[in-house]
C-alpha cells in the first residue's frame, strides 16, 4: 500500500519539475520573438474593485477600472483644465444655465448611439433617491434637465456655482445607457460605457479584464488590446511581481519606491498627490471645544518629521488645500502655527486651563500604516507638551462609522483636497458641509466659503479661499499635516505612461515596446 | 514533584526547552532592568539603522531600538499567553466540570454550544470575535481565551466521566460526600496531567495566534511592542533593513520553539501512555 | 454502524443551525455600517437611509433572520451587499482553490512527515529519532506567514522569480495552476507537517509495545515488513485523526496564506467582507466553511471507526 502512495508522490514531483522547465522555456521563446509585442498591460490593484457601478461606488479601487469604461460630459487636460469629453463644448447663457453640445456619433460598447436622452438619464439616475449615489449631493443644485436635440442638452441651477463644471469631470459623473440598467437591476457587475476600452470579465478576488474598443471615436485610440488588473493586495506580493516583470504597473507606497530605485527594468514615477494628512477634533468636546488647545497642538507638531519618517521625505507640508492644488493653496509653512515652539504650546495649554496637559485618544484606521505611523509620531511629539495620548486602532469599515458619527475625540487620517476649492473648505468645514463631522461651527468663516462658491471670477475666487483658508488654520478644527507623493512603478517598455495629480493613471496612449 | 523534576532532568530536550522557556520568563520580567531604552522612544535622527554599538538590534522605522522593543515584547507575548490560556482553561475547567459531573441534559446542552464554535476553524473565529469586540491587547486574549475554551472543555469532560466510574468515586457518592468536594478532592487531581500538557502546547498557540491576529492587523496594537506586530509592520521594509523582521521573526521562533519542546516532554511524563 | 452514522449525521443539524444563528448575531454587533462603508464619505443621510432599506436591514431582527436563512435553505445564499454578485456560486468557485490548496498542502505535510515519522520511530533514541524531533518542533514554530514572506523574498532577490499573478482554475491550465500553487502549499505544508510527524512516530511506537507485534517479531518477521504491513496500518488511525482535524483547520486557516500569495479563496473572501461589513457574504461564507469542517469531523470518525473494529457505536 505505501509503494502505491510513494509512486504518486514520484509522480507529483515530476509533474512539477516539469512545469517549472516547461514555463520558462515558453517565457524565452516570448522575449526572443521580440517583433511584435503583446499589446497587454498588466496592472497590479491593491484592492479588490467593490463593484463597477461609477454611480453608486465611490471606492478607488473600483474607480480606476470604471473610468476607463465610461466618460463623462467634460474632463480634466494634464494642466487640470476643463475641456470637453462627451460634449463637444458648451455655453453659459447666464449664471445658472449650461448647454453642452454633444460629440456626434459615439457609440456604447453595446452598439447603440449615445445621445442627449442617455446624458438626461444619467443624471436622473444619479439624483433618483432610489439608487443611492454617493455624488447625490454634488448636483443637487441642478433644478432642471432638458433634452434640446439629439446632441443638445440644458442644465438649469438653481443658483451660480462656481464648482458645477469641475463636479462634473469626476469620473463617477458618467453617461450610463438606460437599457444595460434595465437589464441587469444596477450596474455592480457589468459596465457598457462609451470609453476608450471595453469590459470584459471580472474574477472576483483575482482578475478584471479590458480590451480594446475598436469603435472608439477617438482615431488610433487607445494605443493598447488588453489590459488586466490583478489584485493583489500583499505590498511585498506587488513588489515582487514588478521586478520579475509578471506585472507592467502597480502604485507603490514611497518605502517600496525608494527600495526600487535601482531596479533595473523599472522605472519609478512619483507625482505630488491632492490628498493630505490630518488630525480631527471633535470640536464639540473639552478640552478641544477651546482653539487655544487646538493651536497649541499645531504647535507641539513637528510635520517635517512625519514628512521625512512616514512618507521617507517625500511629502509637503500641506494646509487644507493639497498644494498640487497649485495657485489656490496658501504656503502654510510661513504660518506661525506651522512653527514648532513648545514653549509657546505649553502657554496657550497654560491659558486655556491646561497647565500639566491633559490624557486623551486617538483614533485612526489600521488598514493604512501611514495613518498608525502619523498617529505614534504624533503621541511622541505630544508627550513633549504633557499630553498623553493612547492610541486606538480601528479596521476601515468601523473607522468610518467613527468618523461619520464623530464618535472619537482625536481622528487621524487622510483627506482627498479634492479639484475644486470648495471641496476643501466648503464640503469639509462649513457648518452645513456634509463632510464636517466635527462639530465645527463658525459663522464668519461659513459667510466666506459660500461666497467662494458663487463666484464666478477666478482672481475674485482665489482671493476669497486665500482669507478662508488663514481663518480656518487659526481655528484649526483640523491640523493639517502633510500631502504625501504618490509612486507608480513601471516596467521598462511601456511608452507614453505619465501620471498626473488628479488622473494617476491615464492609460489611454500607452503602448508597449 | 521530585520524581517530575529527575525525570525531566534525564530528558536533556525538555530541559533544554525548559530552560529556554524561564529564560524568556525571566526576560519578560526584567525588561526594565535589561533594556537598555524605552520600547517607544525615537530616536529619529537614527531610524532604519543596522545592528551597531548603540543598537545592538538595529532600529525601526521610527529610530525605535529593536532589541528594547523585542526585550518589552517578550512581555507582551507571555501576557497574552498566560492570560489568554487562562481564560481558556478556567472557562474549559468550569464546563467540563459540569458536563462530566452532571451529565444528562446540562451536558448535551453544553457539549452542543462546544461543537459550534468546534465548527468554525480557530483563527476565522478568533478573527470574528476581534471583529466585533476591536482590536486591542484585551480583546486579543478574551478572543483566544474563547477559542480555547472548547478544547479544554473537552479533556475535562472527558476525564472526569472516565475518573467517575471508579470505584472509588462510586463510593464516596454512596457515602453522601458532597459533590464538590469529590470534584475537588478526587476529579481534580487526576485531570490535572492532560491539562497542564495542554496548557503548555496552548501557551505556544497563543502565542502564535497572537501574531498571526497582529499580522493581520486585528491583533496588539501599536506602539505596544508585541513581536507579531514588529513582524507586520517591518514586513514592506524587509529588503531594505532585514534586521526589522529578522530578530522578531527569531524571537518568536525560539519562543514557541522552546515552549513545544517543554510541552512535549511534560507530555511525555505526564502521560507516558502517549510516549 | 449505520445507525451511528446517521446519529452522527443528525446531530450536525443543531450544530449548524447555531453556527447559523451565531455568526447573524455576530454580524450584528459588529460596529460599523455597511451603507456607510459602501458610499464613503460624500454620501447624503437620504442615500444611506435608501440602502439599508435596500439591505432589509430596516427589518426586526428575527425577520431578517428568517429571510437569510429561509433563502439558504433553499439554495439561496443572497446577493454580495457590495458587489452585487451571488454569494453562493462564488463560495463554490473560490472553494475549489481552498481545497485545492488544502489538499496540496496536506499531500506535501504527508510526504514529508509520515516517512520521517517512521524513521524516527524505528531508531528510537538514537540521533536521527533526535533530529527528526527537532526538525518536527521547529516546523511547528514557524509562523507560516513569515515563512511565506521571506519565501518571496528569497526567490525575488536570488531567482528573480515571482509566483505567476491571475489565478488560474485547475482544469483551465493544470501547470499554470500548479505553479501557483506550489509554493504556498510547501508553505502550508511544511509547518503542518511536524504535527504529523509527531503524531506518526508516536502511534508506531505505541503499536510496536504492543503484544501482537512482539509475536510476529517472536516468530522472525523482518523489521521492515513489521512497520509496513502491521504497525503503520494500526497507527493510521491516529495519524489520519490528526490530518481529518488539520485538513479543517487549514480550510480556515489559509486566510492568511491566501492574502500573500493574492489567492482568491474563501479565506480572502471572508476577511474582505468582514472589513466590508458585507454580513451576507460573511454569514453565507461561515456557514459554508462550518459545514465543510464538521463535514470532514464526520468523515475522520467514520473512517476511524472502520479502521478500529474495537470501538463501539452505541
Amino acid at each position: 500500500m505505501f509503494k502505491k502512495h510513494f509512486l504518486f508522490f514520484l509522480l507529483l514531483i515530476v509533474t512539477l519539475v516539469a512545469t517549472a522547465c516547461s514555463d520558462d522555456s515558453a517565457s524565452t521563446e516570448e522575449n526572443a520573438g521580440d517583433s511584435s509585442v503583446e499589446q497587454v498591460l498588466k496592472i497590479a490593484n491593491d484592492q479588490e474593485p467593490a463593484g463597477l457601478d461609477p454611480h453608486k461606488t465611490p471606492a478607488h479601487s473600483s474607480v480606476r477600472v470604471y473610468s476607463k469604461v465610461y466618460e463623462g460630459l467634460v474632463t480634466f487636460d494634464e494642466n487640470m483644465k476643463i475641456v470637453g469629453q462627451l460634449a463637444k463644448d458648451w455655453e453659459q447663457p447666464n449664471d445658472t444655465t449650461y448647454i453642452f453640445n454633444l460629440v456626434e456619433g459615439v457609440k456604447f460598447h453595446n452598439g447603440r448611439e449615445m445621445t442627449a436622452e442617455d446624458v438626461k438619464y444619467s443624471f436622473e439616475r444619479i439624483l433618483n433617491k432610489e439608487t443611492a449615489s454617493h455624488i447625490a449631493s454634488y448636483f443637487s443644485n441642478v433644478k432642471n434637465i432638458e433634452v434640446l436635440g439629439d446632441y443638445q442638452i440644458k442644465f438649469e441651477l438653481t443658483e451660480p456655482n462656481a464648482t458645477f463644471l469641475t463636479n462634473l469631470t469626476n469620473s463617477s459623473a458618467a453617461i450610463v445607457a438606460k437599457e444595460v440598467v434595465e437589464e441587469n437591476g444596477d450596474l455592480q457587475q457589468v459596465a457598457v460605457g462609451t470609453g476608450p476600452f471595453k469590459f470584459k470579465e471580472w474574477v472576483p478576488d483575482s482578475t478584471v479584464t479590458l480590451v480594446k474598443n475598436e469603435d472608439y471615436y477617438i482615431d488610433g485610440l487607445p494605443k493598447l488590446d488588453k489590459v488586466v488588473y490583478y489584485t493583489m493586495k500583499e505590498e511585498a506580493a506587488r513588489l515582487s511581481a514588478i521586478r520579475t516583470g509578471e506585472i507592467d504597473l502597480t502604485t507603490l507606497t514611497a518605502k517600496s519606491a525608494s527600495l526600487l530605485k535601482d531596479q533595473e527594468a523599472v522605472n519609478v514615477k512619483g507625482y505630488q498627490s491632492l490628498e493630505y494628512s490630518y488630525v480631527g477634533f471633535n470640536v464639540a468636546k473639552e478640552p478641544f471645544n477651546d482653539p487655544k488647545v487646538r493651536q497649541a497642538l499645531s504647535l507641539a507638531t513637528d510635520r517635517q518629521s512625519i514628512a521625512d519618517i512616514v512618507w521617507d521625505g517625500d511629502a509637503i507640508i500641506s494646509g487644507p488645500i493639497a498644494p498640487s492644488m497649485g495657485d489656490w493653496a496658501i504656503d502654510v509653512e510661513k504660518e506661525e502655527l506651522y512653527q514648532r515652539n513648545l514653549e509657546k504650546a505649553k502657554e496657550l495649554l497654560a491659558e486655556a486651563g491646561y497647565p500639566d496637559g491633559f490624557s486623551t485618544v486617538i483614533t485612526t484606521a489600521s488598514t493604512y500604516a501611514d495613518m498608525v505611523d502619523t498617529a505614534q509620531l504624533l503621541q511622541q511629539q505630544w508627550k513633549e507638551i504633557g499630553v498623553d495620548t493612547e492610541i486606538q486602532q480601528i479596521e476601515w469599515g468601523e473607522y468610518i462609522d467613527t468618523w461619520s458619527n464623530t464618535s472619537a475625540d482625536i481622528l487621524v487620517g487622510r483627506n482627498g483636497s479634492g479639484t475644486d476649492p470648495d471641496r476643501a473648505m466648503n464640503y469639509f468645514f462649513h457648518t452645513d458641509g456634509s463632510a464636517n463631522v466635527w462639530n465645527f461651527s463658525n459663522s464668519e468663516y461659513d459667510a466666506i466659503v459660500e461666497k467662494g462658491k458663487s463666484t464666478v471670477d477666478q482672481e475674485k475666487r482665489k482671493e476669497i479661499y486665500v482669507e478662508a483658508q488663514k481663518k480656518l488654520l487659526n481655528l484649526s478644527p483640523n491640523l493639517f499635516l502633510v500631502s504625501p507623493k504618490n509612486y507608480v512603478a513601471v516596467r521598462d517598455g511601456v511608452e507614453g505612461y505619465t501620471p498626473y495629480p488628479h488622473n494617476g493613471e491615464d492609460i489611454d496612449e500607452v503602448y508597449k515596446k | 514533584m521530585r520524581q517530575f523534576i529527575k525525570r525531566l532532568r534525564q530528558d536533556k530536550v525538555g530541559l533544554v526547552g525548559c530552560i529556554g522557556v524561564l529564560v524568556v520568563v525571566v526576560i519578560g520580567l526584567l525588561a526594565p532592568i535589561i533594556a537598555p531604552y524605552s520600547p517607544e522612544q525615537m530616536f529619529t535622527k537614527h531610524t532604519m539603522e543596522g545592528p551597531s554599538g548603540q543598537f545592538i538590534f538595529g532600529t525601526d522605522e521610527f529610530g525605535r531600538d529593536i532589541f528594547s522593543r523585542i526585550v518589552y515584547g517578550a512581555q507582551v507575548s507571555l501576557k497574552v499567553g498566560l492570560i489568554a490560556v487562562g481564560i481558556g482553561a478556567t472557562g474549559g475547567l468550569f464546563f467540563g466540570l459540569i458536563a462530566g459531573y452532571l451529565q444528562g441534559k446540562v451536558d448535551q446542552i453544553i457539549m452542543r454550544i462546544m461543537d459550534v464554535f468546534f465548527a468554525f476553524p480557530d483563527i476565522l473565529l478568533a478573527l470574528t470575535i476581534v471583529a466585533v469586540l476591536g482590536p486591542s491587547v484585551t480583546n486579543t486574549m478574551i478572543a483566544i481565551g474563547i477559542v480555547f475554551t472548547p478544547v479544554f472543555t473537552r479533556i475535562v469532560r472527558g476525564t472526569v466521566i472516565g475518573v467517575k466510574e471508579n470505584e472509588y468515586i462510586t463510593n464516596a457518592v454512596a457515602i453522601g460526600v458532597s459533590p464538590i468536594k469529590i470534584i475537588f478532592k478526587h476529579i481534580t487531581p487526576n485531570i490535572m496531567a492532560p491539562f497542564i500538557v495542554q496548557i503548555t502546547l496552548g501557551l505556544s498557540g497563543a502565542i502564535l495566534t497572537e501574531a498571526a491576529l497582529s499580522f493581520l492587523g486585528l491583533g496588539v496594537q501599536p506602539p505596544d511592542p508585541s513581536w507579531g506586530v514588529m513582524l507586520d509592520s517591518s514586513r514592506a521594509y524587509m529588503e531594505f533593513a532585514p534586521w526589522t523582521i529578522l530578530f522578531p521573526t527569531g524571537a518568536i521562533v525560539f519562543t514557541i520553539f522552546c515552549f513545544n519542546l517543554f510541552g512535549d516532554s511534560l507530555r511525555d511524563i505526564l502521560d507516558p501512555k502517549l510516549k | 454502524m449505520y445507525t451511528y452514522i446517521i446519529r452522527r449525521i443528525l446531530m450536525l443539524f443543531p450544530v449548524l443551525f447555531g453556527v447559523s444563528i451565531f455568526i447573524f448575531i455576530v454580524m450584528r454587533i459588529v460596529p460599523g455600517d455597511v451603507a456607510m462603508t459602501i458610499l464613503g464619505t460624500d454620501a447624503t443621510p437620504e442615500a444611506l437611509e435608501q440602502l439599508r432599506k435596500d439591505f432589509g436591514l430596516n427589518l426586526p431582527l428575527y425577520e431578517q433572520y428568517f429571510n437569510w436563512i429561509g433563502g439558504v435553505l433553499t439554495g439561496d445564499f443572497g446577493e454580495s451587499m457590495r458587489t452585487g454578485q451571488e454569494v453562493l456560486p462564488d463560495i463554490l468557485n473560490r472553494f475549489k482553490l481552498t481545497f485545492e490548496l488544502t489538499f496540496l498542502s496536506a499531500l506535501i505535510s504527508w510526504f514529508i512527515a509520515i516517512p520521517l515519522g517512521i524513521i524516527a520511530a524505528m531508531k528510537r533514541n538514537s540521533n536521527v529519532d533526535f533530529g527528526v524531533r527537532i526538525i518536527s518542533l521547529l516546523g511547528v514554530s514557524v509562523p507560516n506567514f513569515a515563512l511565506a514572506t521571506v519565501i518571496i523574498l528569497i526567490l525575488a532577490l536570488a531567482f528573480s522569480y515571482s509566483p505567476p499573478v491571475g489565478y488560474v482554475g485547475f482544469f483551465a491550465d493544470p501547470l499554470k495552476n500548479l505553479e501557483i500553487m506550489i509554493i504556498p502549499a510547501v508553505v502550508l505544508g511544511t509547518s503542518m507537517a511536524g504535527a504529523v510527524m509527531r503524531m506518526t512516530r508516536s502511534s508506531i511506537l505505541e503499536i510496536l509495545r504492543q503484544d501482537f507485534i512482539r509475536t510476529i517479531r517472536a516468530k522472525g518477521a523482518k523489521e521492515r515488513i513489521v512497520i509496513f504491513q502491521h504497525a503503520l496500518r494500526n497507527a493510521m488511525i491516529p495519524i489520519l485523526t490528526i490530518i481529518g482535524l488539520q485538513i479543517g483547520t487549514l480550510l480556515g486557516g489559509t486566510v492568511i496564506i491566501e492574502q500573500i500569495f493574492s489567492l482568491p479563496g474563501l479565506g480572502q473572501l471572508v476577511l474582505t467582507s468582514i472589513t466590508q461589513r458585507d454580513f451576507i457574504v460573511v454569514q453565507g461564507a461561515v456557514l459554508f466553511i462550518a459545514f465543510v469542517f464538521v463535514m470532514i469531523n464526520l468523515l475522520v470518525d467514520i473512517l476511524y471507526s472502520y479502521l478500529d473494529p474495537r470501538i463501539s457505536y452505541k
